[in-house]
């Protein structure tokens, strides 16, 4: 064996490693045990996708760790294999050649970890091998010979409980003594270059000697004997969905309530310190309103984050994708493209980003295209202010909200839509030779508190920082178009009035104005038409800007600017904004995450230009419609 | 894939054709020689799940027109 302080120097201070394994084989607990907090949303300008990357301290050495996406073999077929396969081989723009790399394999499928391993070993790259879940094996009655491994593979094992923590130091140990060392050692061994029927047979010969065990998890047989049934699984299924809608709107209102009454405290506390003026109104209406505003669905986000994370990990996302493949067939999609647009419910961005999964770029593309069509939190205070003010309390059947309905119809509207459309994708610029679906249904495992928590944690230190500064600008320049050019209000004008003049006469204003006679047609007026611009920012911006021109409090829930609506705005027009919400594409965030995963400005055109088509031509339609009905 | 029946096994004897997604069914473990179970079938001519060695795989049964099986119980 060679020296554990191989070719890496122990004098470098800072080490760039990257963890290689095959999807689903305990990967990124073991990046989320070896980081902790120190992990960084990567951000690489001109980058189609980036892996996860944080920083690993220990004994005063600092090593960047970066988690690649899992791979199944070296010659990749999604774009997530493309991205580590590139940098494996230094081919990364802006990510650079690993130093060293931490392989994890899966200790209950070796055989294929050990595949992938043959085909790495050629590149060799001073590695240390971790092994998961060998838990798994023992517990089974089997054996883990990890001595037998190590010489077969040239390279030091470390065996790990990933939920236990076993192991885990000794990995740490590893990387801070560098303790790594390249394949050479055993490339006689190891047919790096002899084809997959070769590299199979070693790696099942290899790991039927080093591990023994037996051939199916019995819990993931037991569990699919329910879940996949045909009768019991589909009413998993929807159970499940009901479960996922219930937790967005239910459970995360009250602390929705709170983070508003603290907000709205806040602005009263500015309002009462600092002397009325341009400071005092930029700071309250301009800066805490609008950061408020965005703040405020957080809750959802993280509701909904915990529930994918937990599906996900414990396995069930990869068979509810089982379930509804023939479904997505008929609209010319795949089981896969399921767990992008579930995601997309919460926020298209994620969901964007999740189509990396989808192996067929067609495939992935048309459903990148259509998750903007999925009604994420965004635009629920918007559905809200409208139902509320236009749709009677009416119960149906004494246990059936109306306004429920209402908004449940929204959703299936924008879903079933979006499905359509995607139906028009494949048949016209996305047809021809497709990708077959093929999937992996993972073992069913039991997540990890310590791994959720970290993806919460992330998860909101992302949000709070991405979108909490686009939506800081915007919310100033907004905020400064409605105060300027300064405008005398007479001097009987109560101070309501005299904000309400003063917007009309802004550069907003103005700008609405312009407007108008575009969005006439649907119904809108000026001061819709700027809270419709407001919203192409972000669509909760609609909120605060109808409260603005309203010249009432700003926030949804307060009585008043439901009730000033409802006399303001006619009831075609609100259906008309509720329809042009269900379809536009309102959000700069999800046509910068659109070029970016897409990598052309084509894909985020196309998606804005179908969607505000769609939008204006269903609101044409609902607007006359429901005019020649009601009058 | 389409004519074994729910619950037998079948041997993989060869691939009429080598592209990228005989390939990859190939780096999944798929190789010639490898005994396959067909595990369930989704309803409605839905995709099936097969079972080799410690892997679950779910596919279209109409898109693997490439795999030449023999069942073998």
């Amino acid at each position: 064996m060679p020296s554990i302080l191989d070719a890496v120097s122990s004098h470098t201070p800072r080490l760039t490693a990257a963890l290689v394994g095959t999807p689903n084989c305990g990967k990124s607990t073991i990046f989320n045990a070896l980081t902790g907090m120190r992990q960084k949303v990567g951000n690489f300008p001109g980058v189609t996708v980036e892996p996860k990357s944080g920083e690993v301290h220990i004994d005063k050495t600092t090593t960047r760790l970066f988690d690649l996406p899992g791979m199944y073999s070296l010659t990749p077929k999604t774009p997530d294999e493309a991205l580590s396969v590139t940098v494996l081989h230094g081919e990364h723009d802006a990510l650079p050649k690993p130093d060293a790399v931490v392989f994890v394999m899966e200790g209950t499928n070796l055989e294929k970890s050990l595949f992938l391993y043959a085909q790495f070993a050629a590149l060799n790259i001073p590695t240390v091998v971790a092994v998961t879940m060998i838990d798994g094996i023992k517990a089974s009655g089997g054996v883990f010979d990890d001595i037998a491994m190590e010489q077969a593979l040239g390279v030091p094992i470390v065996g790990i409980v990933g939920h236990k923590g076993i192991g885990l130091e000794e990995l740490r140990e590893h990387i801070a003594l560098r303790g790594f060392s390249r394949p050479e050692a055993a490339e006689n061994q190891i047919p790096v270059s002899e084809g997959i029927e070769a590299q199979y047979q070693w790696a099942r010969a290899l790991a039927g000697e080093v591990a023994r065990m037996p051939e199916l998890d019995s819990l993931t047989t037991k569990l699919d004997a329910v879940f996949l049934h045909p009768v019991a699984g589909p009413v998993v299924f929807l159970a499940v969905m009901l479960l996922f809608f219930q937790s967005i709107f239910a459970w995360a209102t009250p602390v929705m309530d709170a983070i508003e009454a603290g907000f709205g405290s806040l602005q009263n506390l500015v309002d009462a310190v600092l002397p009325a003026g341009v400071a005092q109104d930029l700071l309250s209406r301009g800066v805490i309103a609008g950061v408020g505003a965005v703040v405020v669905f957080l809750p959802q986000i993280l509701i909904l984050t915990l529930f994918i994370t937990l599906l996900e990990d414990f396995g069930y996302l990869a068979r509810a994708a089982f379930m509804v493949d023939r479904v997505m067939g008929v609209f010319g999609l795949q089981g896969r493209s399921f767990i992008p647009l579930l995601s997309s419910f919460a926020c298209a961005i994620p969901g964007i980003m999740s189509a990396r999964i989808i192996a067929s770029e067609k495939d992935r593309l048309t459903t990148i295209l259509i998750t903007p069509l999925m009604t994420c939190s965004a635009r629920l205070p918007v559905y809200v202010l409208l139902i509320t003010a236009f749709v009677p309390p009416t119960m149906l059947g004494g246990f059936l909200s109306l306004q429920g309905l209402v908004l449940m119809g929204l959703y299936f509207l924008g879903g079933l839509s979006g499905l359509l459309v995607a139906k028009v994708f494949k048949v016209t610029m996305f047809q021809g030779t497709k990708l077959p679906f093929l999937m992996e249904l993972p073992p069913y495992r039991f997540p990890t508190w310590r791994s959720v928590f970290l993806t919460l944690f992330h998860r909101t230190k992302q949000f709070l920082t991405s979108a909490g500064t686009t939506i800081l600008t915007l919310s100033i320049i907004l905020w400064a178009l409605g105060e300027f050019p300064k405008h005398q209000a007479p001097p009987e004008a109560s101070p309501i009035q005299a904000a309400s003049l003063q917007l009309e006469h802004s550069a907003l204003g103005t700008i609405g104005k312009t407007l108008e006679p575009v969005f006439a047609p649907i119904g809108f007026d000026w001061k819709v038409t700027i809270g419709v611009l407001g919203s192409f920012a972000a669509r909760e911006v609609f909120v605060s800007v109808m409260g603005q021109v309203y010249s009432v409090d700003v926030s949804e829930s307060d009585e008043n600017l439901r009730t000033v609506l409802r006399s303001a705005i006619s009831l075609p027009t609100a259906l008309s904004i509720l329809v042009f919400y269900v379809y536009a594409l309102q959000c700069m965030s999800t046509i910068a995450v659109m070029k970016r995963e897409t990598g052309s400005w084509k894909y985020p055109v196309l998606a804005f230009g179908y969607t505000l088509l769609m939008a204006y031509g269903a609101s044409l339609l609902v607007f006359h419609g429901a005019r020649s009905l009601w009058g | 894939m389409n004519e074994i029946p729910v619950g037998s096994k079948a041997r993989i004897v060869t691939y009429t054709q080598h592209d990228s997604f005989t390939e990859r069914l190939r780096e999944f473990g798929l190789i010639p020689g490898t005994i396959i179970r067909l595990l369930r079938k989704a309803p409605f001519n839905g995709p099936v799940e097969i079972q080799f060695r410690s892997s679950r795989i779910v596919l279209r049964p109409n898109e693997v027109t490439h795999m030449l099986l023999e069942r073998i119980a």
